[in-house]
């Protein structure tokens, strides 16, 4: 366990990650719309000690009531459309959607026309757009931050 | 490792008439074959349908004509086979006698709560989870029939992302075809594209030569290394051990980096291609690379050692979802949750397009008693070789390679290649260098039913937990 925090402890001094200035948190739901996974992948990676996105209180919470941001992923199947949109109608407002990845952009390479209802913002508003096959998770955190923070945080 | 001198991906086919079809398929397991899957496509205006056996390197194919779309359904003998007759049901409109209830599997024609098995019973009740799930997971839905908190009956209803890959790969050029094999999963891409491209090669009668072989090993490999990080990760997450998982996340992402640094992009993306290698390395290049792999070698070694003697994690692991030798090799199981179960099977022991020699050896853990501890240990041991296999892998420069000509073109082509999560089986059709028919069957989809079994018995809350250990991918199975 002291051997695990002490290596934890060696890849934050390495990355050397700046403190988070300000009080300031964003909850963000996703939602998996047929991506291949690689998005997923990445957002999960900005939790790893090197990108850290928690830090400024950013957090993925269970339920789209408790959610500011719906992240969402793929070119939207016909078959998750109605989920999506369930989704995106329990959140509070204001609320935002954040096309991620180039599948939820509708520049991927995706499938047959009639498996797909996509892309998302022929179905929601999109507010932040993140391009990537997949973004890598520092672009996944900028986006995100500069987006959602009005000065991007230090 | 050494390669071997035979480089055919093979598939031998035979038609056997419908009347025959469950004695050819009993004959061709008695015979030592190994069930890896059937699918159906066109020839013409006939509907055509193929199994599959796995024989050493080779792959024998059975097929058959229905009459009227009615043919003898062979999940009394081979229970792996129910998912892709109820596939074919769906898609092709396939009717398979003595499968009953042939439910929906891709369709999702009927509502979930009528979808699912029914389940009778003093305090029996059904707990419905997803498509849409808790934590950054992918879609799919989970149909649980409890008693108290112990799982009864799971029904996984999956193809949410269903995005019709296959079907969009056809007609277009066996080169353009690639892009659809690789963009049906993230993280199994590389697999799933070197099974692609062989079966094509295969297809025009292509030959790969020693130094392509050797460049989509090393990218398979590397594949494996961060996904098996990651599914490491993914178990001390499942247990609330937040300083492994923290830990493995940091090792995966090293990985990711290494990855990019070699090939250009942290999935290994476009690092395949059909008849020739897309990866070319300089000396520097491969000495920075294995600098850095052994530096995360011997970090990985460290931290796993951490969780290997750390007893309250190994408590929680110990027992629980448990899938036995002889389920797994009933329902079919591949990859490590084989292994796990004590299956020594991994398709790089017979893999003559790929690097792997002779001496390549399937790890199965002691004990191999088929639990979340032993799927963990599989990983841990694979990891080990993993890291050997990229030094030796890495010893030198890499240059171009094209594929050059060497055997005789063939209609239908069958590759097996062993991905992370299992053996990706890929069958192409061509005709006139274009894709006729493609069919990707990966080690997720012959998993879900392993896993579900695996499932029954156990609390509700240890699902997550379970789910992680077999770490399946959703949108290889959904295509």
């Amino acid at each position: 366990m002291f051997v695990l925090l002490r290596h934890l402890q060696r890849v934050r001094r390495e990355a050397g990650l700046p403190r988070r200035s300000g009080a300031r948190s964003l909850a963000a739901r996703h939602v998996d719309a047929g991506s291949c996974n690689a998005c997923e992948h990445e957002m999960t990676a900005t939790a790893a000690p090197q990108y850290d996105l928690q830090r400024f209180g950013l957090d993925i919470v269970a339920s789209p009531r408790h959610a500011d941001v719906l992240l969402v992923t793929g070119p939207v199947t016909v078959r998750m459309a109605a989920s999506l949109r369930a989704a995106y109608e329990a959140m509070p407002e204001p609320r935002l959607v954040a096309a991620l990845g180039d599948c939820a952009l509708g520049c991927g390479v995706v499938g047959a026309g009639a498996e797909l209802a996509g892309p998302l913002d022929a179905l929601l508003p999109v507010d932040i757009r993140i391009p990537g096959c997949p973004p890598a998770p520092g672009a996944i955190a900028d986006a995100i931050l500069t987006a959602c923070f009005p000065e991007p945080p230090r | 490792m050494s390669p071997d001198a035979s480089t055919r991906q093979g598939a031998a086919r035979r038609d056997v008439a419908a009347a025959d079809w469950r004695e050819a398929c009993a004959a061709a397991l008695a015979g030592g074959g190994r069930f890896c899957g059937a699918f159906a496509d066109r020839s013409g205006s006939r509907r055509r349908w193929h199994a599959l056996f796995a024989e050493g390197a080779d792959t024998r194919v059975l097929t058959t004509f229905p009459s009227g779309g009615e043919l003898p359904s062979i999940v009394g003998l081979i229970p792996a086979a129910e998912w892709d007759e109820r596939e074919a049901h769906d898609l092709y409109g396939l009717r398979f006698e003595g499968h009953e209830p042939l439910r929906p599997l891709v369709a999702h024609t009927l509502d979930t709560a009528s979808w699912t098995v029914p389940v009778e019973g003093e305090g029996v009740h059904e707990v419905a989870v997803g498509p849409v799930h808790a934590g950054v997971i992918e879609s799919g839905h989970f149909r649980f029939h409890v008693v108290g908190e112990r799982i009864l009956h799971l029904d996984p209803r999956l193809f949410y992302k269903h995005r019709g890959l296959e079907r969009a790969a056809e007609g277009r050029e066996l080169v353009e075809g690639l892009a659809f094999a690789q963009r049906a999963c993230g993280a199994c891409a590389v697999a799933n594209s070197v099974a692609y491209a062989l079966a094509c090669e295969s297809a025009i009668g292509l030959v790969p030569p020693r130094e392509l072989r050797r460049a989509r090993t090393l990218l398979l490999e590397l594949e494996r290394l961060y996904n098996h990080l990651n599914d490491v990760a993914a178990v001390c997450a499942g247990v609330g051990f937040a300083a492994g998982n923290m830990a493995f996340a940091a090792l995966k992402e090293r990985a990711m980096r290494l990855n990019e640094a070699i090939s250009g992009h942290r999935f290994l993306f476009g690092s395949v291609k059909v008849g020739a290698s897309a990866l070319e390395l300089s000396t520097s290049a491969v000495g920075r690379a294995r600098g850095e792999l052994r530096e995360l070698r011997h970090d990985t070694a460290r931290a796993w050692r951490e969780i290997q003697f750390s007893p309250s994690v190994q408590a929680r692991l110990e027992g629980v979802g448990v899938l036995g030798h002889d389920d797994a090799v009933r329902l079919g199981a591949v990859g490590p949750a084989a292994r796990a179960a004590g299956v020594k099977i991994d398709t790089r022991a017979a893999s003559p397009g790929l690097w792997y020699g002779s001496s390549f050896s399937a790890v199965v853990p002691p004990g191999a008693r088929g639990d979340v501890a032993a799927r963990l240990e599989v990983r841990a041991l694979e990891l080990i070789d993993v890291f050997a296999m990229l030094e030796e892998l890495l010893a030198g420069p890499l240059p171009p390679a094209i594929a050059g000509p060497g055997s005789a073109p063939r209609a239908l082509v069958v590759a097996r290649v062993e991905g992370p999560p299992g053996e990706t089986v890929c069958a192409v059709a061509q005709d006139m260098f274009r894709v006729e028919r493609l069919h990707l069957r990966t080690g997720s989809y012959a998993n879900w039913p392993a896993l579900a079994f695996a499932t029954a018995e156990n609390f509700l809350p240890d699902f997550p937990l379970i789910n992680k250990s077999f770490e399946l991918c959703y949108a290889c199975v959904d295509r």
